[in-house]
């Protein structure tokens, strides 16, 4: 199939989606048509979110610990889990937080809600890119963990760790909404930042803490989803807290993003 | 006497707040069997799965569901005595409360003993009752019905309490500043803390009090009891305060998450206290539980009716059923829920099971019996003011006054705005501005920038909300999607995204309506063809606005908003725009547009209104304002007075500006020419044609 092929199929698929289930649901599908076009029209945007966890998982995984996790497997997968969390809720982070402070700025999100757009659909479309990206995101960690042996687990392993990994990003996806709710479209980026990358490295995920550091990892969301996924791999060497632990508190901090976000868009709009 | 014009819309989210009190008290009763604290013999039958979770939930739902319906209670207890009068109130009220009290009772009782028996019987297996307790004085089985009850004695108090304060307080002055408070402490949002403090310190008092029973149920004396006449008579005044208050239901509005979210964790506190100790000790944790859960209460009730207000405010017969329904399904439930708990007590199944079954097997009888028991006759009548006709599902559920469809009647306003006041912090946006459009017209309003017309503008999109006034589209709220489908936009400073191009654009916004025009009519329409396969980010200022038009026009709108639409375009594009609207006027289009441009609003406009400082200062067609172009302005030095000129034929206005006449004429040539018969010495005569410009600069001025 050539690349017009594809599109004609994909147009054709969205078009009969549409005229299937009504007009609110053909808005539903267009809008997310359109996300993702802009996605691809503008890779700008989607290739740092792409390329950088790949590159810090062969640094410190192939290169660094490369003989600690021929000795110990398990950590093999600790730090494969790390670096792909960060993969898929970097897309969220920054593809979702950022372009939604820019169309802010816009005054996209005014007209919008003037437009007779339901409600959801510009949410439901920046999810669902922000998924597709995640996807896209961590794909080639996968692959280079498979390919090179570091990653000790079955196939229902992976699958397992791989859907954990997907429900990691709900809290982030939240954490992105409410940072381009909160930020204007240049400070996005910064703030986006602040609060994401210190979490990356204060919650242990990329190198073990000092004792003296254990009480604040668990602050950082991050750390939960680790948690998380390590449960679904069921290793048990690297669990720190129970598995009720770690789901209880993503669902909070996704209440807490979420809820902020919709405070703020009823407050400014 | 206030008469706040609380809209219909506000009535259906709060009917709905009352409907979903009463089916969670259907809920909460069904889960009463697998409390696993409760002593037999207060309810119906103990079961033999018992649930920590439902005990958890019921007190949960426990502790706000009573004190919402009262504060509801209240606000629709002001609403009926102002639209009935005293007399009509009692009327009403007798029957509705009342008679089902007094019937219910009746049936009630012999129903509730005889269930409680078997459910006795079902757990001693056999064995010999233990004998009776003996009931304390002035034990009376009020049942479940002991709300109906409360709530005339609620009603009685406050007919006494209302001519007192009508009589003491007869400029109004001590019910605005309650008012003002009222809508502050909303606000702020410290509501929540202050109006539970009364029951909170009725809680403190009592000397053995089960944290899991919340207010303690009134229901076995005809004796009020103090915490529930404190509670939920707190509650119904509150309610009773909000109807009074102008801006109170949008403070309760606005303000829905916060106080639902105080409610989430004042409620989890307090669930993690009654599971360290159920029964209240004296002391400093006592007095916390009686404060915090008054916290709990007031941020159920204001975060319910808040979201109920945001979220469920526009007509829908489904829950206009359940809300219906509900009166009837509170009043009869207990029975079928007691006697299901009796029937599956035993079962060897967990609670995960019977609990679902007691749920839907006793609404399943309870909405059977309202649908064909109660809707159709005299006690559907009785209980909810209406009787509707036995006609089968579909003809139940049409909505008592048919909701305005989208798309008016001719003689109708297409849009309107009425008596709308907006502020925005402390500067006053619009100031109680009256404008209508209607089918087919243009109205153009103008007026210098920070005047109100974007403000004006936003209302009718449903951007932002009116502190006073009503806004109306194609007949009803602009909050409404289905409405909003009708409209398009024009908007200023806003960008499309920049990587799409302009077909797409015009698809996407397209996908929002019901019947659009094809992307191709819309971009010929907007006269782009040409630029249909250009991003967006790639054209030039003109034909980006040129762009937006499309997207505006492309849902086939009853009314288009176009918010200073020709700026950056140049003639020619202008022209082509004008164009456009024109047809899109002759087909039956209304066009509401803001604009600089005089010219632009002479060229197209039906209609002009000039607003200043957030009034309308002038109005009407554009021979009006012709009328006042055709004026001109004469200035002399002369010796006659102005007030003699003044009375002229010919002159609508003369003043005397420092040494010189200053003369506003309709007919400048015969004003002139008595003007030099009258006074032959008269000089530095200057006449000067008032341009629209100018008219409009002048009344502007005048305003300001």
């Amino acid at each position: 199939m050539n690349a017009l092929a594809v599109r004609t199929t994909i147009h054709s698929t969205f078009d009969t989606l549409a005229s299937l289930r009504g007009r609110e649901f053909g808005a539903y599908l267009t809008e997310t048509q359109y996300e993702l076009t802009r996605m691809v029209r503008n890779p700008g945007v989607a290739i740092p979110v792409l390329l950088l966890p790949c590159a810090l998982y062969a640094l410190f995984a192939l290169l660094i610990a490369g003989e600690a996790i021929n000795k110990d497997p398990n950590l093999g997968v600790f730090l494969f889990a790390a670096f792909s969390i960060m993969s898929v809720t970097m897309p969220a982070m920054f593809g979702i937080g950022v372009s939604l402070a820019l169309e802010r700025d816009m005054g996209l999100l005014r007209l919008k809600r003037a437009q007779p757009a339901p409600p959801a659909a510009w949410v439901v479309a920046k999810i669902v890119a922000g998924l597709v990206l995640a996807v896209l995101a961590y794909a080639p960690i996968l692959t280079l963990a498979v390919a090179t042996g570091k990653l000790a687990l079955a196939p229902g392993q992976v699958f397992a760790l791989s859907g954990a990994l997907m429900v990691g990003t709900i809290p982030f996806t939240a954490m992105g909404l409410m940072i381009g709710a909160l930020c204007s479209g240049s400070a996005a980026p910064g703030f986006a930042n602040l609060i994401y990358l210190p979490g990356c490295y204060l919650s242990g995920m990329f190198f073990p803490l000092p004792k003296s550091m254990y009480w604040q990892a668990p602050i950082w969301p991050q750390f939960h989803v680790e948690q998380f996924a390590m449960h679904m791999t069921g290793i048990t060497k690297m669990q720190f807290e129970p598995l009720s632990m770690a789901i209880a508190t993503m669902l909070g901090y996704t209440v807490l993003f979420a809820g902020v976000t919709i405070w703020r868009l009823s407050q400014k709009g | 006497m206030t008469t706040n014009g609380i809209q219909d819309q506000r009535l259906h989210a709060l009917d709905a707040v009352r409907g979903f009190a009463l089916l969670l008290g259907v809920a909460f009763h069904a889960a009463m069997s697998f409390l696993p604290f409760l002593p037999p013999g207060i309810w119906s039958i103990v079961d033999n799965s018992p649930s920590a979770f439902l005990g958890d939930a019921g007190f949960v739902a426990h502790c706000f569901r009573m004190s919402l319906f009262f504060f509801i209670a209240g606000f629709f207890a002001r609403l009926l005595y102002h639209k009935c009068g005293a007399r009509g109130f009692w009327t009403n009220r007798a029957l509705r409360i009342l008679v089902p009290l007094v019937v219910g009772w009746v049936i009630m009782v012999p129903l509730v003993f005889a269930i409680w028996g078997m459910g006795m019987e079902k757990m001693l297996n056999g064995a010999p009752p233990p004998p009776m307790p003996e009931m304390p004085k002035g034990w009376f089985p009020l049942t479940h019905l002991w709300f109906l009850y409360q709530l005339l004695l609620l009603y009685a108090a406050f007919t006494v309490i209302r001519a007192l304060f009508v009589r003491i307080d007869r400029a109004q002055k001590l019910r605005n500043l309650v008012d003002a408070a009222l809508t502050a402490a909303l606000r702020l949002p410290i509501g929540v803390f202050l109006f539970g403090l009364p029951l909170a310190a009725a809680l403190m008092a009592l000397p053995f009090w089960f944290y899991w029973t919340g207010i303690p149920t009134p229901d076995s004396s005809l004796i009020p009891l103090v915490p529930a006449t404190v509670g939920y008579g707190t509650a119904f005044v509150i309610g009773w305060l909000v109807h009074r208050s102008k801006g109170a239901l949008a403070a309760i509005e606005s303000r829905w998450f916060v106080h639902l979210a105080l409610a989430v964790i004042a409620t989890g506190w307090l669930l993690h206290t009654t599971h360290v100790s159920p029964l209240a000790q004296p002391g400093l944790t006592k007095t916390l539980f009686a404060c915090i859960f008054g916290v709990a209460v007031w941020g159920w009730i204001f975060g319910l009716t808040g979201a109920a207000l945001r979220f469920l405010s526009n007509y829908s017969p489904v829950r206009r059923y359940i809300a219906d329904a509900s009166y009837w399904i509170y009043l009869a439930h207990l029975p079928v829920v007691a006697a299901l708990a009796v029937w599956v007590g035993h079962w060897p199944l967990h609670w995960g099971l019977k609990y679902p079954f007691i749920l839907v097997v006793s609404f399943a009888v309870l909405f059977l019996s309202y649908h064909f028991l109660v809707r159709p006759t005299f006690i559907g009548k009785l209980l909810n003011g209406r009787k509707y006709p036995r006609k089968g599902a579909a003809a139940a559920v049409t909505p008592p006054a048919p909701p305005v469809a989208p798309g008016p009647q001719d003689d109708q306003p297409v849009a309107e705005l009425r008596g709308i006041v907006k502020k925005y912090g402390t500067t006053t946006a619009l100031a109680g501005i009256d404008v209508q459009v209607r089918r087919g017209e243009l109205l153009a309003v103008l007026g210098p920038n920070g005047a109100g017309k974007s403000t004006a503008i936003s209302l009718w999109l449903g951007l932002i909300e009116a502190d006073e006034g009503e806004v109306r589209l194609l007949g009803g709220s602009p909050q409404d999607l289905a409405r909003r489908r009708g409209l398009g936009v024009m908007m200023q400073d806003v960008d499309l995204p920049k990587e799409l191009k302009v077909r797409e654009l015009v698809r996407l916004a397209a996908s929002y309506y019901d019947q659009p025009m094809s992307v191709d009519e819309a971009l010929q329409r907007a006269g782009i063809e040409k630029l249909a396969d250009r991003a967006y980010g790639k054209l030039s200022g003109g034909q980006k606005r040129q762009a937006q038009f499309a997207v505006a026009i492309c849902g086939r709108p009853q009314v288009l908003f176009l918010d200073e639409p020709t700026v950056g375009l140049d003639i020619q594009a202008r022209e082509a725009l004008w164009a456009s609207v024109r047809r899109l006027l002759a087909d039956g289009c209304s066009v509401v547009l803001t604009t600089h441009y005089l010219e632009e609003a002479e060229a197209l406009a039906s209609r002009i209104t000039v607003v200043t400082r957030g009034r309308v200062i002038a109005s009407g067609t554009v021979d009006d304002m012709r009328a006042l172009v055709a004026r001109r302005q004469i200035t002399c030095e002369t010796r006659l007075a102005a007030e003699d000129v003044r009375g002229w034929p010919g002159v609508v206005d003369a003043q005397r500006v420092q040494d010189r006449l200053q003369i506003t004429a309709t007919d400048a040539e015969g004003v002139v020419r008595r003007l030099l018969s009258a006074d032959e010495k008269l000089g530095r005569l200057e006449v000067r044609q008032a341009g629209l410009n100018e008219a409009f600069n002048e009344l502007t001025k005048e305003a300001a």
